[in-house]
């Protein structure tokens, strides 16, 4: 399965955002998405998620070598700053996830393996969200993403906010998920690009380009990828 | 100082023309023409730079001429006391009340957060110069109208023209109080949010106002003349020690926290309602429920939301059922007031168009559904898909035509019975059209939000209001409200009117927003 993504044009009144996006991202893959403040990284997630109309291309899941429209249910974005409904208890929030997507989860679990998963203690279950922190608030959103089970998940600077344990427990969930999956991931810190995706992606200038590793070691692609960024 | 206050002033102006550019941006249709590069044009910005000015010299005169006129001019006429030293008496010891209330330097302002907060401009010359500003505006201000309206009670021209320099003394006598209480406690609070002793204080001053010439005991201009000798010499005092005080930086970084100043701005929602929302959750996760899906999202919302929901609704019940039972008492006991009452309620049935759109909790709840719970699950996609948000638009109508009906009940069947009581109506179906009505009107206001709620998400995702054709709604639905009120019309017409209305409303939006909220319903970016 693929997520190709064609010509996709954004502008705000003058300013040509993403200029002409081309890309195919393949399924079994985390894709590293790195570039410059104000590069249009969040632009790019908000079209791929409908927040924001697009003004030209379009972008489809390629499946089996059908084309077919990406579906809310397709798609799963964490954000940044996590949002979790605040009146609920964690065990509630899940249990609700649970019963609405039903029909998707395979082999479902019980609420207490899904915390246990992700490491959240037995304490803090039945707490309102709104008790919880903001590390923890991430978590959530997380796991209610991985829940859904959706066939893309964009995430955006997920990892910034957890400690560094936590972090490197996500990373490893991260790379057990994948085979099902297509995880495009944002982030300005070029290690853990380097260290958790698969490829390298930037986007500069409104466009999206590869870095091919070749035969660099890990100093000279680190060089070619802020060299790329550099570009004007 | 004068410098600090120069950069105050042109900062003031610049964000002024800047909000002024915005709202022109947030107007529909015209919001498309605009381009962002608006905030550089330089004809522009004079010509709201001119505005700006206009409304601060304007300002100075407004609030001053509506409260002479209205809190001290017009109730003249309630009192046979003299009227020159009735004037005096009501300017006096409002000026207490209000000296307390409103210090200027107290006052979280945005002005103050962007300078002394963000800006790091020196807080006690900023926070002086704006405020020896504030006097000079407060003296000029009232000047004129103490000499118009006083000259027209007959006061001594003297007294017209010291009340201004008594305001004055006042308020440097009441900030030189909190700065030395200040300095004291080390504790300063915004004065937005008064203390329940400074409530007393500013009720006792009130009824000293307005009850004392009633007993026909008032200050004359003897009393007066000690009085302002007493606050002259105490004021100066004042100023000298305001003057002095050092730490105006560490007071204000107490008072210009982010939620007093937020506070301000009720409108535009933000932060402080975000935070006032948040405090309506009930911490009790003994509130369970036994549904499943939507159903049991829904319910736990309703039920982690009783504050707002039913408890308020409970609370209105009863008032309104002490009002229709004092009607019965009355009715029963007083021949006129049972004919007048009988009189008003075969053609006041408008009236309560307006009634039933003030109580209607439909439009805090859907704030409150969005801050604490649509704020948050928009950002997951699954929650947007058209199952899921017709399943709770669903489950959201149910809970909110049936929260509003309680009321609705009491008020229709109150209205029936109050006709029956005061001498009932030639044509009995209006017992019928009138209950009805009343369930329809409220039906109508539950639909009405919660549809342009879904139709027109007006939030974005900090909690900002976005929309102006939300507001542009929401200020129609109170004008025709409102307007409703001036109508005079038989029961029979008016009733079946609504009724139709109502229903012919209800199924239209509905089906709008069962066809349009799966794609309407959204975060604004």
């Amino acid at each position: 399965m693929k997520l190709v993504v064609k010509n996709l044009k954004k502008n705000f009144e003058k300013k040509e955002v993403l200029k002409d996006i081309n890309f195919k991202f393949e399924k079994g893959k985390i894709y590293g998405l790195l570039g410059r403040n104000g590069a249009g990284k969040t632009t790019f997630f908000n079209c791929l998620n409908e927040d924001i109309e697009i003004d030209a291309g379009e972008f489809f899941i390629e499946d089996n070598g059908k084309q077919r429209k990406m579906e809310s249910e397709d798609i799963g974005y964490v954000l940044s700053t996590p949002n979790v409904p605040e009146f609920l208890t964690a065990r509630e929030f899940l249990k609700f996830f649970i019963d609405i997507n039903k029909k998707r989860i395979k082999n479902e679990k019980t609420i207490d393996e899904y915390f246990d998963f992700m490491k959240i203690e037995k304490e803090d279950r039945d707490k309102l969200l709104k008790d919880y922190s903001h590390g923890m608030k991430n978590k959530m959103q997380m796991l209610v993403n991985i829940i859904a089970n959706p066939n893309v998940l964009l995430l955006d600077e997920p990892l910034t906010s957890f400690d560094v344990v936590v972090a490197e427990e996500m990373k490893q969930m991260l790379r057990e998920i994948k085979k099902d999956h297509i995880i495009i991931f944002s982030t300005h810190i070029m290690e853990l690009a380097l260290d958790l995706c698969d490829e390298i992606v930037i986007l500069n200038k409104g466009i999206l380009e590869e870095i091919d590793k070749n035969n660099l070691n890990n100093e000279q692609f680190k060089n070619k990828i802020i060299e790329a960024l550099k570009e004007e | 100082m004068i410098e600090t206050f120069i950069t105050s002033f042109k900062l003031q102006n610049t964000y002024r023309t800047n909000s002024i550019i915005y709202s022109l941006k947030q107007l529909p249709l015209i919001k498309r023409i605009l381009p962002n590069s608006l905030y550089k044009n330089k004809g522009l910005k004079i010509f709201a730079g001119i505005i700006s000015i206009l409304w601060e010299i304007i300002n100075i005169f407004i609030g001053k001429v509506i409260y002479v006129a209205t809190m001290i001019f017009m109730a003249l006429s309630w009192y046979k006391t003299n009227q020159a030293d009735t004037f005096i008496h009501l300017f006096v010891f409002l000026t207490l009340a209000g000296g307390i209330l409103n210090t200027y330097m107290l006052n979280p302002t945005k002005d103050k957060y962007y300078a002394i907060i963000l800006m790091n401009i020196n807080a006690r010359e900023y926070g002086l110069s704006n405020y020896y500003y504030q006097l000079i505006k407060l003296v000029v201000g009232f000047l004129p109208f103490t000499i118009l309206f006083g000259m027209i009670a007959g006061v001594p021209l003297w007294i017209q023209i010291s009340i201004p320099f008594f305001v004055l003394a006042i308020k440097l006598i009441v900030m030189n109080y909190m700065i030395y209480k200040f300095k004291n406690t080390n504790k300063a609070t915004s004065e937005n949010l008064p203390t329940k002793i400074v409530w007393s204080f500013v009720g006792v001053c009130l009824l000293l106002t307005y009850v004392l010439p009633f007993l026909g005991i008032t200050i004359n201009s003897t009393i007066f003349l000690c009085v302002l000798i007493t606050a002259v010499i105490l004021g100066m005092y004042s100023l000298i020690k305001i003057h002095h005080f050092k730490e105006y930086r560490k007071m204000y970084k107490q008072i210009l926290t982010e939620s007093n100043v937020y506070m301000q701005e009720k409108a535009s929602g933000t932060q402080a309602i975000k935070d006032n929302s948040l405090k309506q959750i009930e911490l009790d996760t003994k509130y369970t429920s036994n549904k499943t899906g939507f159903a049991y999202f829904h319910d736990l919302f309703v039920k982690r939301h009783r504050k707002i929901l039913t408890e308020a609704v409970k609370k209105q019940s009863v008032v309104i059922l002490v009002i229709i039972i004092a009607m019965i008492i009355g009715i029963s006991v007083n021949d006129t007031f049972k004919s007048k009452t009988n009189e008003i309620l075969l053609v006041y049935l408008p009236y309560f168009v307006f009634i039933m759109y003030l109580i209607n909790r439909s439009s805090s709840v859907t704030q409150a559904m969005f801050m604490n719970c649509d704020h948050s699950m928009l950002t997951y996609r699954i929650y947007r898909t058209p199952k899921v948000i017709l399943g709770i638009f669903k489950e959201r109508l149910k809970t909110l035509i049936t929260i509003n009906l309680l009321p609705a009940f009491l008020i229709g069947g109150g209205l029936a019975l109050l006709l029956y009581l005061s001498g009932g109506t030639d044509n009995p179906i209006n017992y019928a059209i009138l209950f009805v009505s009343i369930i329809a009107m409220s039906i109508f206001f539950s639909v009405h939000y919660l549809v342009m709620y879904y139709l027109l998400q007006p939030y974005n995702i900090s909690t900002e209001m976005k929309s102006s054709t939300y507001k542009g709604v929401q200020g129609l639905t109170y004008i025709v409200s409102w307007y409703m009120i001036q109508i005079k019309m038989p029961i029979f017409g008016f009733g079946i009117a609504t009724i139709v209305f109502c229903i012919a409303y209800s199924l239209i939006s509905l089906f709008l927003a069962y066809k349009y909220a799966p794609k309407t319903f959204k975060l604004r970016i």
